[in-house]
């Protein structure tokens, strides 16, 4: 869960890119590390991956962006990937610990839709398994590889992937040509501070 | 799991205070408190040359890896984790539920040595966390003058 620290003014906060493997999660970040504008207020970290020899990743990707999103309090934002392979999913949990969002990068490939429900369903078993409720949790859906002919119609995979009570917000993206990326990083980090903002950030 | 708790000057100033201590008698170079969903929460020693926030990262990801392992030995948890270099090694000693010390220190330093000096400051730290914990600080982070719209793009893309 976010952690304040009033002494030195500052919120950090942690998302988490989560989806099957090779659907672009790595990608999402090193868009974001590669493209995002960087204004004296922003301070952009290295990115860190820890990967196989395949550029896999093996445990998680990481960097850190912070910028004043609240008045007086720099707020660093940190962004992880897991693993999309499942022989990792206990490193997928290690990941998820004190997540504050999360954004599901899904493969828009008819023949990856198995793949996502069922990592999907992981993650909802993950976070219970760390007394979390994606529920009680921001998060949006990405469905990515947009750019790729014949791939599942938005309406499908809405049906698939985003069916539950409450639907969250969806975006299209290429993240290879870094479409979609950005507009998917605001929305969870502008629900992220409307829940801040309707919570006082503690309860 | 519970959660991290808000500090304000007083509990930095504990803290600065145990870690200062700490750094001084184990002759270690840097000393991190980091929360193990990856914050660093507080930093002391000498850090110039290390990107701190990372290395709180991969301390805690690692640390809490290691946690898993202890578990499918049926052991309820590993207190501390010890990595030795050719010029620094590292000790990282659990603090309480939420946090763990991490401590960099030249290696002709003995880990021996090093958890003899981290142990009472984790210890201290805790009570610090605890007290910080029990209270409910009339500060409050102050949300009045953000406007949700200025939120909906606050990365933007570079031309």
């Amino acid at each position: 869960m976010a952690i304040i620290n009033q002494a030195t003014k500052e919120l950090q906060v942690k998302i988490v890119y989560y989806g099957p493997a090779k659907s672009g999660k790595t990608t999402n970040l090193e868009q974001v590390h590669a493209n995002v504008q960087v204004p004296e207020s922003t301070v952009k970290g290295k990115m860190t991956s820890l990967a196989t020899s395949s550029d896999r990743t093996l445990f998680f990707d990481f960097f850190p962006l912070e910028t004043v999103a609240i008045k007086g309090f720099k707020t660093k934002f940190a962004l992880f990937t897991v693993p999309g392979q499942v022989i990792y999913n206990a490193t997928r949990q290690i990941v998820l610990r004190g997540v504050d969002g999360i954004v599901f990068v899904a493969d828009s490939q008819y023949d990856k839709m198995e793949e996502n429900v069922e990592t999907f369903k992981h993650l909802e078993e993950n976070l219970k398994s760390l007394n979390l409720n994606l529920d009680d949790i921001p998060y949006v859906m990405q469905y990515n590889k947009r750019d790729i002919p014949d791939v599942a119609p938005v309406e499908y995979m809405d049906f698939v992937l985003n069916n539950r009570e409450v639907q969250v917000p969806t975006f299209e993206a290429s993240a290879s040509n870094s479409e979609g990326v950005f507009e998917t990083l605001n929305m969870i980090t502008r629900l992220l501070l409307h829940k801040f903002l309707s919570d006082g950030v503690r309860k | 799991m519970g959660q991290f708790p808000q500090l304000i000057q007083e509990d930095l100033d504990h803290l600065n205070l145990v870690m200062d201590e700490l750094l001084n008698k184990s002759e270690a170079n840097i000393a991190l408190l980091v929360e193990k969903a990856g914050y660093l929460i507080h930093q002391c020693g000498s850090q110039e040359s290390i990107d701190t926030t990372t290395f709180a990262t991969l301390g805690s990801n690692a640390y809490n890896a290691v946690q898993f392992m202890a578990q499918l030995v049926n052991e309820n948890n590993f207190t501390s984790m010890y990595q030795q270099g050719e010029h620094f090694s590292t000790l990282m000693v659990n603090v309480d539920e939420n946090s763990l010390l991490v401590v960099v220190f030249p290696t002709h330093l003995t880990v021996g040595s090093m958890k003899y000096y981290a142990s009472p400051a984790a210890r201290s730290i805790a009570q610090r966390i605890e007290v910080a914990s029990q209270r409910s600080p009339d500060t409050r982070l102050d949300l009045s003058d953000l406007d949700p719209k200025d939120v909906q793009a606050l990365f933007r893309k570079k031309n």
